[in-house]
Protein backbone atom coordinates (compact mmCIF):
# COMPACT_ATOMS: atom_id res chain seq x y z
CA UNK A 1 0.00 0.00 0.00
CA UNK A 2 1.26 3.33 -1.26
CA UNK A 3 1.47 6.80 0.81
CA UNK A 4 -2.33 6.66 2.35
CA UNK A 5 -5.23 8.94 1.56
CA UNK A 6 -6.78 8.36 4.40
CA UNK A 7 -5.44 8.34 8.03
CA UNK A 8 -7.40 7.60 10.93
CA UNK A 9 -5.32 7.17 14.38
CA UNK A 10 -7.22 6.41 17.72
CA UNK A 11 -10.02 7.99 16.84
CA UNK A 12 -12.73 8.30 19.80
CA UNK A 13 -16.04 10.04 19.68
CA UNK A 14 -18.86 10.36 22.47
CA UNK A 15 -22.34 11.42 21.71
CA UNK A 16 -24.64 12.46 24.47
CA UNK A 17 -27.52 10.85 22.19
CA UNK A 18 -26.09 8.04 20.48
CA UNK A 19 -23.26 6.76 18.59
CA UNK A 20 -19.30 6.02 20.02
CA UNK A 21 -16.41 5.44 18.91
CA UNK A 22 -14.00 3.39 20.75
CA UNK A 23 -10.67 3.98 19.31
CA UNK A 24 -10.53 3.80 15.33
CA UNK A 25 -7.73 2.71 13.49
CA UNK A 26 -8.04 3.27 9.44
CA UNK A 27 -6.59 4.25 6.46
CA UNK A 28 -7.74 4.00 3.29
CA UNK A 29 -5.60 4.14 0.22
CA UNK A 30 -5.78 6.52 -2.66
CA UNK A 31 -8.76 5.12 -4.64
CA UNK A 32 -9.72 2.36 -2.23
CA UNK A 33 -13.32 1.64 -2.44
CA UNK A 34 -13.77 0.58 1.70
CA UNK A 35 -17.52 -0.28 2.47
CA UNK A 36 -18.19 0.12 6.16
CA UNK A 37 -20.27 -2.76 7.77
CA UNK A 38 -22.10 -2.50 11.03
CA UNK A 39 -25.45 -2.69 12.58
CA UNK A 40 -27.40 0.28 13.59
CA UNK A 41 -25.74 1.66 16.43
CA UNK A 42 -22.36 0.31 15.63
CA UNK A 43 -20.68 4.01 14.80
CA UNK A 44 -20.19 3.85 11.41
CA UNK A 45 -22.31 6.83 11.11
CA UNK A 46 -20.45 8.62 13.61
CA UNK A 47 -17.58 7.82 11.76
CA UNK A 48 -18.34 9.29 8.91
CA UNK A 49 -19.62 12.84 10.50
CA UNK A 50 -16.53 12.72 12.05
CA UNK A 51 -14.66 12.78 8.82
CA UNK A 52 -17.30 14.50 7.03
CA UNK A 53 -16.73 17.48 10.07
CA UNK A 54 -20.21 17.79 10.82
CA UNK A 55 -19.85 16.34 14.03
CA UNK A 56 -19.98 19.27 16.48
CA UNK A 57 -22.07 18.14 19.16
CA UNK A 58 -19.27 15.54 19.58
CA UNK A 59 -16.87 15.05 21.91
CA UNK A 60 -13.84 13.31 21.36
CA UNK A 61 -9.90 12.77 20.33
CA UNK A 62 -7.90 11.20 18.03
CA UNK A 63 -6.38 11.94 14.85
CA UNK A 64 -7.71 12.29 11.06
CA UNK A 65 -5.45 13.18 8.36
CA UNK A 66 -7.78 14.05 5.09
CA UNK A 67 -7.27 14.63 1.24
CA UNK A 68 -8.28 18.25 0.61
CA UNK A 69 -10.82 17.65 -1.67
CA UNK A 70 -13.58 15.36 -0.21
CA UNK A 71 -17.17 15.25 -0.93
CA UNK A 72 -20.02 13.76 0.90
CA UNK A 73 -23.17 12.29 -0.60
CA UNK A 74 -26.08 11.82 2.34
CA UNK A 75 -29.33 9.46 2.55
CA UNK A 76 -30.92 12.16 0.99
CA UNK A 77 -30.52 14.17 -1.81
CA UNK A 78 -30.33 16.92 -0.04
CA UNK A 79 -30.84 19.65 -2.94
CA UNK A 80 -31.54 23.24 -2.25
CA UNK A 81 -35.13 23.15 -3.36
CA UNK A 82 -35.11 26.55 -4.23
CA UNK A 83 -31.75 26.16 -6.75
CA UNK A 84 -32.15 24.78 -10.29
CA UNK A 85 -30.54 21.51 -11.12
CA UNK A 86 -27.38 22.87 -12.45
CA UNK A 87 -27.22 25.44 -9.60
CA UNK A 88 -27.26 22.96 -7.10
CA UNK A 89 -24.08 21.21 -8.78
CA UNK A 90 -22.27 24.46 -9.00
CA UNK A 91 -23.54 25.46 -5.20
CA UNK A 92 -20.12 27.17 -3.29
CA UNK A 93 -17.91 26.51 -7.14
CA UNK A 94 -16.40 29.34 -9.14
CA UNK A 95 -18.28 30.30 -12.15
CA UNK A 96 -15.75 28.41 -14.47
CA UNK A 97 -16.95 25.10 -13.42
CA UNK A 98 -19.93 25.27 -15.28
CA UNK A 99 -18.36 23.07 -18.04
CA UNK A 100 -17.78 20.40 -15.45
CA UNK A 101 -20.91 21.03 -14.20
CA UNK A 102 -22.92 19.91 -17.38
CA UNK A 103 -20.77 16.93 -17.81
CA UNK A 104 -20.72 15.52 -14.95
CA UNK A 105 -24.50 16.05 -15.04
CA UNK A 106 -24.00 13.71 -18.37
CA UNK A 107 -22.48 11.37 -16.62
CA UNK A 108 -24.65 10.84 -14.13
CA UNK A 109 -27.27 10.48 -17.35
CA UNK A 110 -29.24 13.27 -16.78
CA UNK A 111 -28.06 15.58 -19.69
CA UNK A 112 -30.45 18.30 -20.52
CA UNK A 113 -32.03 18.44 -16.94
CA UNK A 114 -29.92 21.31 -15.63
CA UNK A 115 -32.62 23.33 -15.57
CA UNK A 116 -35.46 21.68 -13.67
CA UNK A 117 -36.19 21.85 -10.56
CA UNK A 118 -35.38 19.09 -7.36
CA UNK A 119 -39.48 18.66 -7.03
CA UNK A 120 -39.26 17.89 -11.06
CA UNK A 121 -37.36 15.15 -10.42
CA UNK A 122 -37.33 11.48 -8.94
CA UNK A 123 -35.77 10.04 -5.77
CA UNK A 124 -33.13 8.20 -7.90
CA UNK A 125 -32.77 10.86 -10.32
CA UNK A 126 -32.41 13.34 -7.16
CA UNK A 127 -29.43 11.01 -5.76
CA UNK A 128 -27.97 10.89 -9.30
CA UNK A 129 -27.64 15.22 -9.16
CA UNK A 130 -26.30 14.50 -5.79
CA UNK A 131 -23.49 12.29 -7.12
CA UNK A 132 -22.79 14.74 -9.90
CA UNK A 133 -22.67 17.73 -7.27
CA UNK A 134 -19.68 15.26 -5.74
CA UNK A 135 -18.24 14.60 -9.19
CA UNK A 136 -17.58 18.35 -9.79
CA UNK A 137 -15.64 18.99 -7.32
CA UNK A 138 -13.48 16.38 -7.79
CA UNK A 139 -12.73 14.56 -4.74
CA UNK A 140 -10.24 12.59 -3.50
CA UNK A 141 -12.18 11.41 -1.11
CA UNK A 142 -15.54 10.34 -1.09
CA UNK A 143 -17.83 9.68 1.85
CA UNK A 144 -21.36 8.64 1.15
CA UNK A 145 -23.73 8.05 4.40
CA UNK A 146 -26.16 5.35 3.16
CA UNK A 147 -26.61 7.02 -0.01
CA UNK A 148 -28.90 4.44 -1.94
CA UNK A 149 -30.86 3.66 1.87
CA UNK A 150 -34.08 5.48 0.29
CA UNK A 151 -34.22 4.11 -3.02
CA UNK A 152 -36.51 1.07 -4.37
CA UNK A 153 -34.60 -1.83 -5.37
CA UNK A 154 -34.70 -1.63 -8.98
CA UNK A 155 -33.18 2.14 -8.92
CA UNK A 156 -30.88 1.06 -6.14
CA UNK A 157 -28.78 -1.46 -8.62
CA UNK A 158 -28.84 0.65 -11.13
CA UNK A 159 -27.21 3.46 -8.67
CA UNK A 160 -24.64 0.87 -8.20
CA UNK A 161 -23.59 0.05 -11.38
CA UNK A 162 -23.22 3.98 -11.90
CA UNK A 163 -21.37 4.63 -8.75
CA UNK A 164 -18.76 1.68 -9.82
CA UNK A 165 -18.29 2.94 -13.27
CA UNK A 166 -18.29 7.03 -12.15
CA UNK A 167 -15.40 5.39 -8.78
CA UNK A 168 -13.37 3.39 -11.48
CA UNK A 169 -13.54 6.45 -14.19
CA UNK A 170 -12.56 9.23 -11.17
CA UNK A 171 -10.71 6.62 -8.97
CA UNK A 172 -11.72 8.78 -5.71
CA UNK A 173 -10.98 7.26 -2.31
CA UNK A 174 -14.37 5.95 -1.50
CA UNK A 175 -15.84 5.25 2.26
CA UNK A 176 -19.37 3.91 1.60
CA UNK A 177 -21.20 3.70 4.88
CA UNK A 178 -24.42 0.99 4.91
CA UNK A 179 -26.11 -1.98 6.38
CA UNK A 180 -26.29 -3.89 2.86
CA UNK A 181 -23.91 -6.60 3.35
CA UNK A 182 -25.04 -7.29 -1.16
CA UNK A 183 -24.23 -3.33 -1.76
CA UNK A 184 -20.35 -3.82 0.07
CA UNK A 185 -19.81 -6.99 -1.86
CA UNK A 186 -21.30 -5.46 -5.17
CA UNK A 187 -18.94 -2.35 -4.96
CA UNK A 188 -16.51 -2.11 -2.06
CA UNK A 189 -12.43 -3.71 -2.62
CA UNK A 190 -12.34 -4.14 0.89
CA UNK A 191 -15.03 -4.57 3.61
CA UNK A 192 -14.47 -2.67 7.56
CA UNK A 193 -16.87 -4.06 9.88
CA UNK A 194 -17.70 -1.86 12.93
CA UNK A 195 -19.02 -3.46 15.99
CA UNK A 196 -19.27 -1.24 18.85
CA UNK A 197 -17.38 1.48 18.07
CA UNK A 198 -14.21 -0.58 17.10
CA UNK A 199 -13.63 -2.25 14.17
CA UNK A 200 -13.93 -5.77 14.41
CA UNK A 201 -13.18 -7.23 11.13
CA UNK A 202 -11.27 -5.81 7.96
CA UNK A 203 -11.39 -8.02 5.02
CA UNK A 204 -10.60 -7.79 1.39
CA UNK A 205 -13.42 -8.63 -1.22
CA UNK A 206 -12.31 -11.00 -3.94
CA UNK A 207 -12.86 -10.65 -7.50
CA UNK A 208 -16.26 -10.17 -8.28
CA UNK A 209 -15.85 -13.06 -10.76
CA UNK A 210 -15.66 -15.69 -8.53
CA UNK A 211 -19.30 -16.16 -7.53
CA UNK A 212 -18.56 -19.27 -5.21
CA UNK A 213 -16.06 -17.40 -3.08
CA UNK A 214 -18.48 -14.11 -3.09
CA UNK A 215 -20.95 -16.38 -1.44
CA UNK A 216 -18.50 -17.41 1.06
CA UNK A 217 -18.18 -13.93 2.31
CA UNK A 218 -21.02 -13.40 2.17
CA UNK A 219 -22.18 -16.00 4.28
CA UNK A 220 -19.05 -15.05 6.69
CA UNK A 221 -20.63 -11.29 7.28
CA UNK A 222 -23.32 -12.38 8.08
CA UNK A 223 -22.35 -14.47 11.03
CA UNK A 224 -20.35 -11.70 11.83
CA UNK A 225 -23.40 -9.48 11.61
CA UNK A 226 -25.35 -12.14 13.72
CA UNK A 227 -27.44 -13.36 11.41
CA UNK A 228 -27.02 -16.85 10.29
CA UNK B 1 -61.76 -21.93 -12.17
CA UNK B 2 -61.42 -25.49 -13.13
CA UNK B 3 -60.11 -25.72 -16.86
CA UNK B 4 -60.80 -29.51 -17.16
CA UNK B 5 -64.67 -29.61 -15.72
CA UNK B 6 -65.62 -29.05 -19.70
CA UNK B 7 -68.70 -27.42 -18.32
CA UNK B 8 -69.60 -23.72 -19.52
CA UNK B 9 -70.39 -21.78 -16.26
CA UNK B 10 -72.18 -18.48 -17.34
CA UNK B 11 -69.82 -15.14 -16.58
CA UNK B 12 -71.02 -13.87 -13.14
CA UNK B 13 -72.48 -10.79 -13.35
CA UNK B 14 -70.99 -7.91 -12.96
CA UNK B 15 -72.43 -5.34 -11.12
CA UNK B 16 -71.54 -1.46 -10.82
CA UNK B 17 -69.84 -1.43 -7.32
CA UNK B 18 -72.01 0.48 -5.29
CA UNK B 19 -70.02 1.06 -2.47
CA UNK B 20 -68.19 3.55 -4.86
CA UNK B 21 -66.64 6.43 -2.75
CA UNK B 22 -68.70 9.91 -2.89
CA UNK B 23 -65.62 12.30 -3.10
CA UNK B 24 -65.56 14.57 -0.14
CA UNK B 25 -63.43 16.85 -1.59
CA UNK B 26 -64.63 20.96 -2.22
CA UNK B 27 -64.19 19.73 -5.86
CA UNK B 28 -62.37 22.35 -8.33
CA UNK B 29 -62.17 25.73 -8.09
CA UNK B 30 -63.86 27.91 -11.02
CA UNK B 31 -61.54 31.25 -11.97
CA UNK B 32 -63.81 33.68 -10.98
CA UNK B 33 -65.86 31.91 -7.77
CA UNK B 34 -64.69 34.19 -5.48
CA UNK B 35 -66.48 36.75 -6.71
CA UNK B 36 -69.55 35.40 -6.39
CA UNK B 37 -70.01 36.32 -3.01
CA UNK B 38 -69.19 40.01 -2.90
CA UNK B 39 -71.17 40.11 -6.39
CA UNK B 40 -74.14 39.01 -4.19
CA UNK B 41 -73.71 41.59 -1.64
CA UNK B 42 -73.65 44.29 -4.08
CA UNK B 43 -76.95 43.21 -6.08
CA UNK B 44 -78.48 42.81 -2.38
CA UNK B 45 -77.55 46.07 -1.77
CA UNK B 46 -77.96 47.88 -5.13
CA UNK B 47 -82.20 46.18 -4.70
CA UNK B 48 -82.47 47.89 -1.15
CA UNK B 49 -81.00 51.20 -2.08
CA UNK B 50 -83.41 51.20 -5.52
CA UNK B 51 -86.81 50.07 -3.50
CA UNK B 52 -85.86 52.86 -0.98
CA UNK B 53 -85.84 49.91 2.11
CA UNK B 54 -82.30 51.52 2.61
CA UNK B 55 -82.50 55.16 3.53
CA UNK B 56 -79.44 57.13 1.82
CA UNK B 57 -78.68 58.70 5.19
CA UNK B 58 -77.96 55.36 6.48
CA UNK B 59 -75.74 54.12 3.48
CA UNK B 60 -75.67 55.96 0.27
CA UNK B 61 -76.90 53.49 -2.62
CA UNK B 62 -73.78 52.12 -4.57
CA UNK B 63 -74.04 54.02 -8.13
CA UNK B 64 -74.22 57.58 -5.45
CA UNK B 65 -70.26 56.03 -4.32
CA UNK B 66 -69.32 55.94 -7.89
CA UNK B 67 -70.80 59.40 -8.88
CA UNK B 68 -69.59 60.92 -5.75
CA UNK B 69 -66.18 59.17 -6.43
CA UNK B 70 -65.97 60.52 -10.09
CA UNK B 71 -66.58 64.42 -8.79
CA UNK B 72 -64.09 64.17 -6.09
CA UNK B 73 -61.96 63.14 -8.90
CA UNK B 74 -62.58 65.61 -11.42
CA UNK B 75 -62.24 68.08 -8.21
CA UNK B 76 -59.10 67.03 -7.98
CA UNK B 77 -59.54 65.60 -4.12
CA UNK B 78 -59.43 62.06 -4.08
CA UNK B 79 -56.12 61.71 -5.83
CA UNK B 80 -54.31 64.35 -3.68
CA UNK B 81 -55.61 62.55 -0.85
CA UNK B 82 -55.15 59.37 -2.04
CA UNK B 83 -51.49 60.27 -3.26
CA UNK B 84 -50.58 61.83 0.47
CA UNK B 85 -52.03 58.65 2.32
CA UNK B 86 -50.14 56.28 -0.04
CA UNK B 87 -47.04 58.03 0.17
CA UNK B 88 -47.27 57.88 3.91
CA UNK B 89 -48.48 54.05 4.24
CA UNK B 90 -45.48 53.43 1.59
CA UNK B 91 -42.78 55.38 3.85
CA UNK B 92 -44.45 53.59 6.93
CA UNK B 93 -44.18 50.17 5.45
CA UNK B 94 -40.26 51.15 4.22
CA UNK B 95 -39.32 51.87 7.20
CA UNK B 96 -40.98 48.97 9.22
CA UNK B 97 -40.02 46.37 6.50
CA UNK B 98 -36.13 47.31 6.15
CA UNK B 99 -35.98 46.88 10.29
CA UNK B 100 -38.15 44.27 10.69
CA UNK B 101 -35.96 42.17 8.21
CA UNK B 102 -32.78 43.52 9.74
CA UNK B 103 -33.46 42.90 13.15
CA UNK B 104 -34.86 39.59 12.12
CA UNK B 105 -31.50 38.46 10.75
CA UNK B 106 -29.52 39.44 13.18
CA UNK B 107 -31.42 37.90 15.97
CA UNK B 108 -31.93 34.75 14.09
CA UNK B 109 -28.56 34.15 12.75
CA UNK B 110 -26.64 35.06 16.09
CA UNK B 111 -27.22 33.79 19.60
CA UNK B 112 -26.52 37.16 21.35
CA UNK B 113 -28.86 38.85 18.70
CA UNK B 114 -31.47 36.49 19.50
CA UNK B 115 -31.04 36.87 23.48
CA UNK B 116 -31.18 40.42 23.04
CA UNK B 117 -33.70 41.24 20.07
CA UNK B 118 -36.12 38.42 20.29
CA UNK B 119 -37.27 38.87 24.00
CA UNK B 120 -38.04 42.47 23.40
CA UNK B 121 -39.80 42.10 20.18
CA UNK B 122 -42.01 39.40 22.08
CA UNK B 123 -42.59 41.58 24.94
CA UNK B 124 -43.92 44.68 22.54
CA UNK B 125 -45.69 43.07 20.62
CA UNK B 126 -47.88 42.46 23.55
CA UNK B 127 -48.63 45.96 23.83
CA UNK B 128 -51.45 47.15 21.06
CA UNK B 129 -50.45 49.32 18.21
CA UNK B 130 -53.06 51.96 19.56
CA UNK B 131 -51.86 52.44 22.98
CA UNK B 132 -48.41 53.53 21.96
CA UNK B 133 -50.02 56.14 19.97
CA UNK B 134 -49.92 59.19 22.84
CA UNK B 135 -46.41 58.24 23.61
CA UNK B 136 -45.84 58.59 19.67
CA UNK B 137 -47.13 62.03 20.01
CA UNK B 138 -44.84 62.85 22.75
CA UNK B 139 -41.35 61.96 21.17
CA UNK B 140 -42.33 62.60 17.55
CA UNK B 141 -44.83 65.46 17.57
CA UNK B 142 -48.12 65.51 15.43
CA UNK B 143 -46.52 66.19 11.98
CA UNK B 144 -45.48 63.56 9.43
CA UNK B 145 -42.97 61.97 11.26
CA UNK B 146 -45.07 60.59 14.17
CA UNK B 147 -47.46 59.15 10.98
CA UNK B 148 -44.89 57.53 9.80
CA UNK B 149 -43.37 56.28 13.08
CA UNK B 150 -46.58 54.67 14.09
CA UNK B 151 -47.55 53.29 10.35
CA UNK B 152 -43.59 51.66 10.23
CA UNK B 153 -43.92 50.09 14.11
CA UNK B 154 -47.49 48.32 13.24
CA UNK B 155 -45.43 46.94 9.84
CA UNK B 156 -42.17 46.17 11.91
CA UNK B 157 -43.78 43.08 14.15
CA UNK B 158 -45.90 40.79 11.40
CA UNK B 159 -42.32 41.74 8.92
CA UNK B 160 -40.29 40.77 12.10
CA UNK B 161 -42.07 37.69 13.29
CA UNK B 162 -42.70 35.63 9.87
CA UNK B 163 -39.06 36.71 8.62
CA UNK B 164 -37.27 35.24 12.09
CA UNK B 165 -39.64 32.07 12.47
CA UNK B 166 -38.94 31.18 8.66
CA UNK B 167 -34.96 31.78 9.47
CA UNK B 168 -35.37 29.59 12.27
CA UNK B 169 -36.76 27.00 10.76
CA UNK B 170 -34.45 26.88 7.92
CA UNK B 171 -33.46 22.54 7.95
CA UNK B 172 -30.07 22.23 9.78
CA UNK B 173 -29.81 19.59 7.11
CA UNK B 174 -28.91 22.33 4.95
CA UNK B 175 -26.22 23.83 7.12
CA UNK B 176 -24.96 20.32 7.41
CA UNK B 177 -24.27 20.42 3.26
CA UNK B 178 -23.21 23.89 3.39
CA UNK B 179 -20.46 22.97 5.71
CA UNK B 180 -19.41 19.83 3.63
CA UNK B 181 -19.42 21.88 0.55
CA UNK B 182 -17.30 24.57 1.86
CA UNK B 183 -19.19 27.15 1.71
CA UNK B 184 -18.39 30.81 2.75
CA UNK B 185 -20.14 32.94 5.08
CA UNK B 186 -21.36 35.13 2.47
CA UNK B 187 -22.78 32.02 -0.26
CA UNK B 188 -24.41 30.45 2.94
CA UNK B 189 -26.44 33.56 3.34
CA UNK B 190 -27.02 33.83 -0.36
CA UNK B 191 -27.58 30.46 -1.59
CA UNK B 192 -29.18 28.92 1.95
CA UNK B 193 -30.23 31.61 4.49
CA UNK B 194 -32.24 34.13 1.70
CA UNK B 195 -34.16 31.93 -0.22
CA UNK B 196 -35.13 29.51 2.89
CA UNK B 197 -36.60 32.94 4.48
CA UNK B 198 -38.10 34.71 1.21
CA UNK B 199 -41.56 32.34 1.94
CA UNK B 200 -41.60 34.00 5.34
CA UNK B 201 -40.25 37.43 4.81
CA UNK B 202 -43.34 37.43 2.13
CA UNK B 203 -45.97 36.21 4.04
CA UNK B 204 -44.88 38.94 6.62
CA UNK B 205 -45.18 41.44 4.33
CA UNK B 206 -48.52 40.52 3.70
CA UNK B 207 -49.86 40.97 6.82
CA UNK B 208 -46.95 44.05 7.24
CA UNK B 209 -49.15 46.13 4.52
CA UNK B 210 -52.27 44.99 5.93
CA UNK B 211 -51.28 46.55 9.50
CA UNK B 212 -49.69 49.87 7.79
CA UNK B 213 -53.04 50.94 5.73
CA UNK B 214 -54.48 50.01 9.10
CA UNK B 215 -52.31 51.88 10.79
CA UNK B 216 -52.97 54.54 8.15
CA UNK B 217 -56.74 54.92 8.72
CA UNK B 218 -56.29 55.62 12.42
CA UNK B 219 -53.54 57.59 12.48
CA UNK B 220 -55.25 59.97 9.59
CA UNK B 221 -58.60 60.14 11.36
CA UNK B 222 -56.75 60.99 14.52
CA UNK B 223 -54.84 63.99 13.36
CA UNK B 224 -54.28 65.27 9.80
CA UNK B 225 -55.05 67.56 7.15
CA UNK B 226 -54.71 65.69 3.82
CA UNK B 227 -55.26 62.01 3.27
CA UNK B 228 -58.07 59.71 2.64
CA UNK B 229 -58.76 59.85 6.65
CA UNK B 230 -58.85 63.43 6.66
CA UNK B 231 -61.36 63.55 3.74
CA UNK B 232 -63.25 61.00 5.56
CA UNK B 233 -62.62 62.68 8.95
CA UNK B 234 -63.99 65.88 7.16
CA UNK B 235 -67.03 64.30 5.50
CA UNK B 236 -68.27 63.09 9.04
CA UNK B 237 -68.67 66.86 9.78
CA UNK B 238 -70.43 67.77 7.59
CA UNK B 239 -72.55 64.49 6.78
CA UNK B 240 -71.88 63.79 4.08
CA UNK B 241 -72.72 59.82 3.77
CA UNK B 242 -71.35 59.27 0.36
CA UNK B 243 -67.66 60.89 0.54
CA UNK B 244 -67.56 58.65 3.59
CA UNK B 245 -68.34 55.52 2.04
CA UNK B 246 -66.15 56.69 -0.99
CA UNK B 247 -63.21 56.50 1.71
CA UNK B 248 -64.82 53.16 2.57
CA UNK B 249 -64.10 51.99 -0.74
CA UNK B 250 -60.80 53.26 -1.95
CA UNK B 251 -59.44 51.57 1.47
CA UNK B 252 -60.64 48.28 0.70
CA UNK B 253 -59.54 48.83 -3.08
CA UNK B 254 -55.99 49.75 -1.52
CA UNK B 255 -56.01 46.71 0.60
CA UNK B 256 -57.07 44.16 -2.25
CA UNK B 257 -54.54 45.71 -4.57
CA UNK B 258 -51.42 45.68 -2.39
CA UNK B 259 -52.44 42.10 -1.04
CA UNK B 260 -52.44 41.48 -4.80
CA UNK B 261 -49.24 43.00 -5.45
CA UNK B 262 -47.56 40.98 -2.97
CA UNK B 263 -49.20 37.62 -3.65
CA UNK B 264 -48.22 38.53 -7.25
CA UNK B 265 -44.19 39.35 -6.33
CA UNK B 266 -44.39 35.75 -4.07
CA UNK B 267 -45.55 34.18 -7.19
CA UNK B 268 -42.58 34.93 -9.11
CA UNK B 269 -40.45 34.58 -6.67
CA UNK B 270 -41.02 31.50 -5.55
CA UNK B 271 -41.65 29.45 -8.45
CA UNK B 272 -39.90 26.83 -7.25
CA UNK B 273 -42.36 25.76 -5.00
CA UNK B 274 -44.82 23.30 -5.19
CA UNK B 275 -48.33 24.22 -3.35
CA UNK B 276 -51.87 23.54 -3.28
CA UNK B 277 -52.85 26.94 -3.29
CA UNK B 278 -51.78 27.79 -7.35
Amino acid sequence: MSVAAVRIRDLKRVFTLKGVLDGVDLDIAPGEFVALLGRSGSGKSTLLRALAGIDHEAEGTGEIALPRKSAVIFQDARLLPWLRVLDNILLGQPGEARLRALQALEEVGLAGRELAWPHELSGGEQQRVALARALVREPALLLADEPFGALDALTRIQMHDLLRRLSERHKPAVLLVTHDIDEALALADRIVMLDGGRISADLQVPGRADRTLIALQRKRLLQMLGVS
Amino acid sequence: MNAHSGEIRPAPQLVAPTGRPVPLGPGKPGRYGHLLGPALLLLYWAVLSATGWLDPRTLPAPWTAISTGADLVREGRLQANLAVSAARAASGLLVGGVAGVLLAFLSGLSLLGGYLIDGIVQLKRGIPILAIIPFMILWFGIGEPMKIAVIAVAAFFPIYIQTHSALRAIDLRYVELAETLGLTRWQFLRRIVIPGALPGFLLGLRFGATAAWLALVVIEQLNASSGIGYMVTLARNYAQTDVMLVGLVVYALLGFGTDNLVRWAERRLLTWRRTLGR
